[in-house]
């Protein structure tokens, strides 16, 4: 039963990561690479956005996490949370778009005070330096590893444990901040460390939140290279693979960097944490309005969407639109193509990974678990331009390009690498007492699995395929590849849209994009909710 | 060096929960308050740590070397605390465990302060041992000699020697009464075994929401 996850997930991630390094090989690419005019700057801009991002998220994360968790707080975060990450970043990063353009929501509302009549003449789009897909990234990444934190924090174990050190610590002098940093953030280190570096990873090669919201001239590096890979030149394409390549060793230099710099402040640590108490403490209300300024953002970038997508005249400075219309929602009707395509390659790909995985568990001993997860970690961790470029090469190969099987299969991957990572450690550690006593019961396997095991696990077993279907739904990179300009799927649309000037349609767009994972959250919160108290 | 509280009392839902109270411990003075599972003494505690937290709620004035620390914040209040678990840091070693709490100062002279409380405790050498390899009692010492280094002004015991064995019970009991004495440290002892309470000392106990002298 463990044969089609190795099939559909193990065999095809061999493929690709094998794929991947196809361009390795032909010096052509890579000389035409390092030729590149603009190469130095994008590799500049895409590590700048990356670590900005990366590290803003670390220590807003942080930041928040363990301050709530110190204020007994911090369970309050986890349903508005589990909705924003639902958000597709695409989604996420048009919303954004409206809100920080120079005739956006926010200039609005200082143009009413100040008298502007006309949208300021500042960069705050497509931006040379990259800050404001930093500033987005940034906004994303941290309820990611906020995710990652609170699921840490919640465990029972876990939480009681630090919850009595920090009481410890506390009668030793240390403020919360001493405690988030020298008693909680190391403890939390080992589980943060590889959400951090995929984050850091995605943050560095992201291509659809790139076209929307970063620089143009030069693009960062990732920009540079979707668009030789997409390119009706061979020798641009061979430029590309090799770009897709060295991006991603450029991320694992910086990460190479990052451990050579922690085994070095090892000193520097070691007094960190022996050099005595200190008071400093954050305010609650700080932790508090940091949480509540990040959820506002995505709640106005959701409505904005909404907004946009009807706005059929909206002049500045005015904070409404003038004339409202359906006109983009009618296109949209008359052409569903591209969300036929994207609900159902997000279904399928959840479904197929919840089933693929289910009879995995269900079949391999726990210790092949191992393999599992780090494929998983490894192609999380590696850029999806070079993972989609190798998926989009495997397919080629196998005449797979331009059909459902190939789209599909881009789509199956990621969606099980995500949902394996979630659903690994609660099917693997349910209680082995509900198998005897329904053995005792004389309740057959199907019986035990059907009536006990599956309703018990309810609630991981909805989450993650909620989270399956999200990650599926929002796939731009393999997508555009496999797709070959056979198939529309949103993302394709709206990355496409995000260049032209129709804001209506692409607002329309995004906020398609953006409600079928929302709903998907929303259904998995009310199915997987407990009915029952643990005994 | 004392510790004084001054008419505390504590309310659940705004209902009373401790009647209004008042306590002077003096230093190198350990005060026993006994009772039942549930009666309140944790919470007592908790309050005078400065760590009440809704439903509950305090009032009346807390004293430390003569200063009202009632308002202060929880890590400035210079209150020492001991668990039933030791609670040492898992992270760190015994030895960073032990200058987790010490006041700053200057490298050598805290190195020197933490090896010598090691020794103190017999358990010179293990500096560089992690929590985990040592046994209770051992574990149970160094969470003492951590609170300890930190400098309290007053301490708070909260049945630390519940968890312990009979013999090992008896040999930290005394280790920690000889230690709070030798510093001067005014001390609360709450526990629910009288045999724990020092000899010749005072004790209360909480009866009905009441805290009541005893002797």
């Amino acid at each position: 039963m463990g044969l089609p996850l190795v099939l559909l997930f193990i065999v095809p991630v061999l493929a690709v990561m094998l794929f991947m390094l196809q361009d390795a090989t032909t010096l052509t690419g890579w000389l035409a690479l390092f030729d590149h005019p603009q190469f130095g700057k994008a590799l500049a801009l895409s590590l700048f956005t990356g670590s900005v991002a990366g590290l803003a998220a670390f220590a807003a994360s942080v930041f928040i996490a363990c301050t709530l968790f110190q204020s007994g707080k911090l369970r309050g975060v986890a349903l508005p949370l589990g909705a924003m990450l639902a958000l597709p970043h695409l989604a996420f990063a048009v919303g954004f778009s409206f809100l920080i353009m120079p005739s956006g929501l926010i200039a609005r509302l200082i143009a009413l005070p100040l008298g502007w009549a006309t949208p300021p003449q500042i960069t705050t789009l497509h931006d040379p330096y990259g800050l404001a897909l930093a500033l987005a990234l940034a906004a994303k990444e941290t309820c990611f590893l906020l995710f990652v934190l609170l699921q840490a924090l919640s465990r029972e174990d876990k939480r009681l444990a630090l919850t009595a050190q920090a009481k410890a610590a506390q009668a030793l002098g240390h403020g919360n901040l001493s405690i988030s940093t020298r008693i909680i953030l190391p403890q939390l280190w080992p589980e943060i460390i590889w959400p951090l570096i995929i984050v850091f990873v995605y943050a560095t090669s992201v291509v659809d939140m790139a076209a929307v919201l970063g620089p143009n001239q030069p693009p960062t590096l990732a920009g540079l290279v979707w668009s030789d890979i997409n390119s009706a030149r061979v020798e641009n394409n061979l430029r590309g693979g090799a770009g897709a390549l060295f991006l991603a060793l450029a991320c694992a230099g910086v990460m190479l960097v990052f451990w050579i710099m922690l085994k070095l402040s090892r000193q520097w640590r070691w007094n960190f944490f022996t050099c005595g108490p200190s008071t400093l403490s954050a305010p609650l209300w700080l932790a508090q309005l940091k949480w509540r300024g990040l959820s506002g953002m995505f709640i106005i970038s959701g409505l904005l969407l909404v907004v946009m997508s009807l706005a059929q005249l909206w002049t500045f400075p005015a904070l409404v639109p003038q004339g409202l219309g359906t006109m983009a929602w009618q296109q949209i009707v008359e052409r569903p193509d591209a969300l036929l395509t994207s609900l159902v390659l997000g279904v399928a790909s959840a479904f197929v990974s919840l089933v693929i995985l289910v009879a995995w568990f269900e079949a391999m001993p726990a210790k092949y678990d191992r393999v599992m997860l780090g494929l998983s970690l490894i192609f999380l961790g590696l850029p999806a331009l070079s993972t989609g470029l190798g998926e989009y090469r495997l397919a080629l190969h196998l005449g797979l390009t331009a059909t459902w099987q190939g789209l599909f299969m881009a789509h199956l991957i990621p969606a099980t690498a995500y949902m394996f990572i979630i659903l690994a450690a609660p099917y693997r550690s349910f209680d082995v007492k509900w198998r005897a006593a329904a053995n005792g019961l004389m309740a057959n396997r199907w019986r035990f699995l059907t009536a006990v095991k599956w309703p018990l696990l309810k609630a991981p077993l909805v989450a993650s395929s909620a989270i399956g279907f999200g990650v599926a739904f929002g796939q731009y990179v393999p997508a555009q590849l496999l797709a070959a300009g056979r198939f529309d799927t949103l993302t394709i649309e709206a990355v496409t849209l995000s260049s032209g000037g129709n804001r209506t349609l692409l607002a329309a767009f995004a906020f398609l994009l953006m409600l079928p994972p929302l709903l998907a959250f929303w259904l998995a919160t009310w199915a997987g909710r407990q009915k029952w108290s643990a005994p | 060096m004392s510790l004084v509280l001054e008419d505390l009392s504590i309310s659940l839902h705004d209902d009373k929960f401790i009647a209004p109270f008042s306590m002077e411990i003096k230093g190198g003075e350990i005060v026993t308050l006994m009772g039942p599972s549930g009666s309140g003494k944790s919470t007592i505690l908790q309050a005078i740590a400065g760590g009440l937290a809704a439903p509950f709620a305090l009032s009346g004035r807390i004293y430390v070397k003569g200063v009202d620390v009632s308002q202060i914040d929880i890590a400035k209040r210079r209150i020492g605390r001991l668990f039933q678990d030791d609670l040492l840091f898992p992270h760190l070693t015994v030895g960073e465990n032990l200058l987790f709490g010490m006041a700053r100062g200057p490298r050598e002279q805290r190195l020197a302060l933490m090896r010598a409380a090691l020794s103190d405790i017999e358990l010179a050498g293990t500096e560089h041992r992690a929590p985990h390899t040592l046994s209770g009692g051992q574990r149970q010492r160094v969470a003492l000699m951590r609170s300890l280094l930190a400098g309290p002004d007053a301490m708070l015991l909260d049945e630390p020697f519940s968890k312990l064995d009979e013999a090992l019970r008896a040999s930290m009991r005394e280790l920690t009464f000889m230690n709070l004495a030798k510093r001067n440290t005014p001390t609360l002892l709450v526990t629910h075994d009288k045999a724990d309470a020092p000899k010749g000392g005072h004790i209360f106990k909480i009866e009905n929401g009441e805290v009541i002298y005893v002797r």
